[in-house]
């Protein structure tokens, strides 16, 4: 049992960009214990994509594919997956920490008697594969102590998609025994929900302005920005109560409470009937000209400044950015 | 018989003294005897008149009496109860201070009844043959006239108060004109009329027994008609005055496992029965209310007559719910729902003003309770509110850690069981950035004065809105643990900048365990005034009396000696006990938004009104409450500071103390 | 229908955490403990499952006896019986460890479905819901936000990455992980608390640990970043840039 085996995920034949993160953290992993690295595809007429991989530095592309496994399903992936592990018998397994790995790779891990180091934000010497505990108040070591291939999964961004070194790569076709009768959920089609109502809870960008604006007027800078980053517009109680934006864009004790990725705080001082509704954003960026403003006390990031003119500039930015 | 002759007072030419002069020498004329056929048929009206006075009146006493027991009811201490007795009721002091015209002409029908009480049971005593008053006699002559006198100002005192209701018709008095009011005042000037007229006419003639018999009559008409009235206050308002429990806005305790508030007629206590029957119907309550008079479904009357309408229809043993959400083709299905019961701030202005001992706070918290308790309300922000204090020991929801943040900025010291006081910060002093301003200028002026104090290292919410909005589980829990708290830390005076966290430790603690003193910075800094700075700003102040401090605590002049140091003392039209609250009360400031006006901005409106420079607050609910109302008002609103913040500007630089930057106020 | 609903007991989330003397978890001394907030959630899911289809909702627990508390707070809001699991070496214990003593204990309830929340408050693996259905042998799916009972068993809507979801069809018994704030959580009346005296609470003792874990937590120890305010400076253009930098490598939202 050794190499590194990297789990790539598909689906309709589009990758999830985040599976090259994961095959940059197993060819490095890979290369600091001196073992061979390979990666799985697993789907139906996933071909092309295995190609893509041929010119990365692998030992093997395994190609997965059955009718069965079109669309996901978790009984269909952990039973693939359980033959190819066997086969391949890697010492690691990793996968991209996507919202489908959570559903299948901890029964995976099962089946080997093994449990999943999920959400790695680093990989030590050792190996020592750190997580968060607490939300984020502390770190931990984690090892694997019982013997087995060890299953770990990567936290978006914790390494770069573009570190993925290339070089060359066989493909390995992989044909899976599976049973029809043994799956047992029935995944329907993937669908958005129509955006009727606005629902600030749901939207991982939020730009928020607030009484520093001034005028009705100027709320179209605001709205430039939001557009450029692809955030939902918000606002704090005043600009509701004048009209200026509807009720149901408050961000507020009386009004949604949001815990967005990304909360971008323009022109509001932070009175505490509006930080009960942010608090629980991931990261906070305020501008606003009063460095007293009690906004910054919750902000990751902090611009002393006249919004009137930092809003347009970093709208600019953002686009230039974006390309 | 002194002879009294309708010629000598119409012929005489009218001088007021000789009028006068002849009115002195009369006295009443009565018919000399009574056949045996009058007063047999006397006695059969009195007997019909008491029979149907009790078929009604037995019902509502039942219903007193069968109502659940009040267990934390207690006749001591007896001194407060004779007291309010006698100025409320024999004096009828509430009655006119709070509305003097139509209270001093009730006050002279009140009085004048009780200047009757003897010549009444004279009168139907002449009738049974037993009357022990003469008219000759000079007691009796005496007595009579005195009768006489109040039976004109009864009279003037009937008719000015029917006028006010059939002509001027004041909204308080209720939408419907009630026609039975009309009955009653004319029976009364009836009773009067047909008093005064036996001066007028010579003993012995048919007018006398006419007069007489119209009465006697009236009276035996007017006694059934009470307790079918709402009149049945003049019968048991006197002993509503006296049996009140003693304390403004007393929230009863819960007794044992089934008892979770007022849910159905079944919890109705004794004393609640007694004060809902005694309604007079006169919306003095409704009229002070901010929720009412912003445009919202409350109405404190409404629902004070929605209980007495549940008890004639269902009785005290109903086990159905009060609130009638479920009942809309009851007649108080409208009034006593769920939406009025939640709109309620609990300023107490209603029970403050009631002049029959009804006492409102008690039975609009009890629903709440009822409702609160068992979960049947269902709402978003009661929800994040009590979960919030579940979960963080705040009402805000934020982390703990955010006050730690705060203290150590500050460096406050901790209580360590050294210092004299302990400075208790609360949900607003230690997560509100303007609350936290009035902590570090209140810790400033306690430094300046010498005053050692330390801050607890950990604070829960006092619980005060899980109180007020009747949740009692988390009340419970935060009250023993903050009981327990200062217990641990041997904590023996406590001073806080919020008339709720006051309030709430003071009195609704004592539930479970009797908290260390405490005192509101109001009353910690009047009495050090001669060692605070008098300023010579000239700056107009127009204070605003919390309700927590003024109504409940009775606190009305030592915030205004420190606003003097400070500047001019303005008053807002509505100030002291009848102080316009600013909304944020009984929990309302944590829930969602009001219908109708705001009541922040009307009390906002009020106050930059007078045209005052600055406003001071006492609160600092009502000062976050004002803070977004007046810069909504105009570009350049009032300043508003709150009274440690009046006083610290003044204060020099201290080493330690530091400076206050003090902006607009606003941000 | 027979809802069982795993729930943990965690460390309060506002807690002030101090890494313990050996390093290897934090100092529980001074600690309080509440639901694990997910798991509430899961929950209220049970309850308004119950309050539409009818039937049993139990909460199981396992830990040391501490642990009965947040279980009579799951009675209070309406669970109607209870099982307690008591087990002292939790922490000796990985995710299959604990998932094992769990479906000891549910097995013999024979489920028709299991909710768990979508991870826990301390430790955040996420797993043991998907573990435990592995054990038990039932269908699962993960991040669940609504849940409808057909005729022929389950139609639930699973949360996906970037504002996509999907429907499932399942069929019972199943385990479902549920996501926060699909419903909203109702609050401990006093009538429940009441209420929950009389409810019945089951111990069962947890099975010695079968075999040593497989993965093991060596330590613990600060982050080196802790929050604090960095304020940018420079011109407009010169802090849009700097913005511009941190959304593209330290929140990722470019």
């Amino acid at each position: 049992m050794s190499g590194v085996l990297v789990v790539m995920e598909q689906r309709g034949g589009n990758w999830n960009r985040m599976s090259f993160e994961a095959l940059a953290a197993g060819q490095q992993l890979a290369a600091k214990l001196g073992v061979e690295c390979s990666a799985v595809v697993a789907g139906d007429g996933v071909a092309s994509l295995s190609a893509e991989l041929t010119g990365k530095k692998l030992a093997k592309v395994f190609t997965v594919e059955h009718p069965l496994l079109k669309t996901y399903t978790a009984d269909g992936y952990v039973a693939a997956l359980e033959q190819v592990v066997k086969q391949a018998a890697p010492a690691y397994v990793v996968f991209p920490h996507t919202y489908q790995v959570r559903d299948f790779a901890p029964a995976l891990a099962t089946r080997f008697g093994q449990v999943l180091i999920s959400d790695v934000i680093a990989v030590h010497d050792g190996p020592v594969f750190v997580r968060q505990l607490l939300q984020g108040k502390l770190n931990a070591d984690y090892k694997q102590t019982g013997a087995g291939p060890c299953f770990v999964s990567v936290q978006a961004g914790t390494f770069r998609a573009d570190a993925v070194e290339a070089g060359a790569a066989a493909v390995e076709a992989f044909a899976p025994t599976l049973d029809a009768a043994r799956i047992r959920n029935k995944p329907g089609e993937l669908f958005r929900e129509s955006a009727q109502t606005v629902d600030l809870s749901a939207a991982p960008v939020i730009v928020s302005v607030g009484r520093g604006i001034g005028e009705q007027e100027n709320i179209g800078i605001v709205e430039e920005l939001a557009k450029a980053l692809g955030a939902e517009l918000a606002a704090s109680r005043p600009i509701c109560d004048n009209g200026w934006l509807p009720m149901e864009r408050q961000v507020g004790s009386s009004g949604q409470t949001v815990s967005p990725k990304l909360y971008l705080a323009v022109g509001i001082s932070g009175a505490i009937q509006h930080l009960v509704g942010m608090k629980g954003s991931k990261t906070v960026i305020a501008i606003n000209k009063d460095e007293n403003a009690p906004i910054f006390e919750v902000a990751d990031y902090g611009v002393v400044g006249n919004l009137f003119e930092v809003v347009p500039a970093l709208t600019k930015a953002v686009l230039a950015a974006k390309g | 018989m002194v002879d009294v002759t309708l010629a000598a007072v119409t012929g005489a030419r009218c001088s007021g003294a000789t009028l006068l002069g002849t009115w002195v020498s009369a006295t009443l004329a009565e018919p000399g005897y009574f056949s045996w056929l009058e007063t047999g048929l006397l006695l059969v009206g009195i007997a019909v008149s008491l029979t149907l006075f009790f078929w009604r009146f037995g019902p509502i006493l039942r219903n007193i009496f069968r109502s659940k027991k009040d267990t934390d009811f207690s006749l001591a201490p007896v001194g407060r109860r004779v007291w309010d007795f006698v100025w409320e009721v024999l004096c009828q002091g509430k009655v006119i201070r709070q509305r003097p015209l139509p209270g001093l002409a009730h006050a002279f029908v009140f009085w004048g009844f009780l200047a009757f009480a003897l010549v009444t049971t004279n009168h139907i005593a002449n009738g049974l043959r037993l009357g022990f008053l003469s008219p000759e006699s000079y007691i009796g002559r005496f007595y009579f006239l005195f009768a006489a006198a109040w039976a004109v100002l009864v009279a003037i005192g009937i008719t000015g108060l029917f006028i006010r209701r059939f002509f001027v018709r004041p909204i308080w008095l209720g939408k419907k004109v009630s026609i039975e009011s009309g009955w009653i005042a004319f029976l009364i000037f009836l009773l009067m009329v047909s008093y005064l007229g036996a001066f007028f006419v010579s003993p012995g003639g048919d007018a006398v027994r006419a007069l007489w018999w119209t009465h006697t009559l009236t009276l035996l008409v007017f006694l059934p008609l009470i307790p079918h009235t709402k009149h049945l206050h003049l019968v048991i308002s006197p002993v509503t005055v006296f049996l009140k429990r003693a304390g403004f806005s007393k929230i009863p305790p819960l007794h044992g496992d089934e008892d979770f508030g007022l849910v159905a007629g079944k919890d109705v206590t004794q004393l609640v029965s007694l004060q809902v029957y005694s309604c007079v119907e006169c919306g003095r309550c409704t009229e002070h209310c901010p929720a009412f008079n912003t445009g919202k479904v409350l109405n404190p009357k409404e629902i004070i007559l929605g209980v007495r309408s549940y008890l004639n229809e269902l009785g005290p043993a109903s086990e159905v719910a009060l609130l009638a959400e479920a009942r809309p083709e009851t007649a108080f299905g409208e009034t006593l729902s769920m939406e009025a019961a939640f709109e309620c701030t609990t300023c107490g202005a209603c029970e403050y003003q009631c002049p029959v001992g009804i006492q409102h706070v008690p039975v609009i918290i009890g629903l709440r309770r009822g409702a609160t308790n068992t979960g049947a309300w269902e709402d978003t922000y009661g929800t994040k509110l009590f979960l919030a204090l579940e979960k963080n020991g705040n009402a805000l929801g934020l982390s703990a850690m955010e006050r730690d943040k705060f203290i150590q900025k500050e460096a406050f010291p901790i209580f360590d069981g050294t210092q004299e006081y302990c400075l208790w910060l609360g949900c607003m002093g230690g997560y509100d950035p303007k609350g936290r301003e009035i902590i570090s200028d209140f810790a400033r002026v306690m430094k300046y004065l010498g005053t050692t104090f330390g801050v607890l290292k950990k604070e829960k919410c006092t619980g005060d809105p899980a109180r007020r909005l009747g949740n009692d589980l988390v009340f419970q829990t935060l009250a023993e643990a903050g009981l327990k708290a200062f217990e641990t830390a041997k904590v023996q005076k406590i001073v806080a900048i919020c008339p709720h966290c006051v309030r709430t430790i003071a009195n609704d603690w004592r539930e479970y365990g009797i908290a260390p003193e405490i005192e509101h910075h109001s009353e910690f800094m009047a009495r050090y005034k001669d060692r605070l700075p008098k300023q010579a700003s000239g700056e107009s102040i127009v204070y605003h009396d919390p309700c927590y401090l003024g109504r409940y605590r009775g606190v009305y002049e030592e915030p205004r000696e420190i606003v003097s140091l400070a500047g001019t003392l303005v008053e807002a039209p509505r100030s002291h006990e009848r102080s316009f609250c600013c909304g944020a009360g009984g929990g309302l400031v944590f829930l969602g938004e009001e219908k109708g006006e705001r009541v922040s901005h009307v009390r906002a409106a009020e106050l930059a009104g007078t045209g005052a420079q600055v406003v001071g607050t006492a609160c600092p609910f009502c000062n976050t409450m004002f803070r977004d109302a007046l810069a909504e008002m105009s570009k350049t609103p009032p300043q508003l500071l709150d009274i440690a913040q009046l006083t610290a500007r003044a204060l020099p630089e201290m080493h330690g103390l530091g400076t206050r930057d003090q902006g607009s106020g606003e941000r | 229908m027979k809802i069982l609903v795993a729930i943990k007991q965690v460390p309060e989330r506002d807690a002030q955490v101090h890494v313990a003397a050996d390093g290897k978890w934090i100092d529980e001394s001074d600690l309080n403990y509440t639901i694990n907030e997910p798991d509430a959630y899961a929950l209220e899911e049970a309850l308004q499952l119950k309050e539409k289809n009818g039937g049993e909702v139990v909460v199981v627990c396992a830990g040391p006896e501490r642990v009965t508390s947040t279980l009579r707070e799951a009675l209070a809001k309406g669970a109607d019986r209870a099982i307690h699991i008591e087990a002292d070496d939790l922490g000796e214990r990985d995710t299959l460890g604990v998932a094992r003593i769990l479906a000891d204990a549910m097995k013999v309830e024979s489920p028709d479905l299991v909710l768990t929340g979508l991870q826990s408050d301390d430790l955040g693996l996420g797993q043991t819901g998907v573990v435990l259905a592995e054990l038990l042998g039932i269908p699962h799916a993960t991040i669940i936000m609504h849940v409808e009972v057909t005729g022929g068993g389950l139609k639930v809507k699973r949360e996906l990455e970037d504002g996509w979801f999907q429907h499932v069809e399942m069929p019972l018994p199943a385990l479902l992980t549920i996501q926060s704030g699909g419903n909203k959580l109702r609050y401990a009346t006093l009538m429940g608390i009441k209420k929950a005296k009389t409810k019945e609470t089951k111990t069962v003792q947890a099975a010695a640990a079968a075999a040593s874990p497989a993965i093991m937590l060596e330590r613990v120890y600060l982050p080196e970043k802790q929050k604090k305010t960095e304020m940018l400076t420079g011109t407009p253009d010169q802090v849009a840039a700097k913005i511009v930098e941190k959304l593209k490598f330290e929140v990722r939202v470019i």
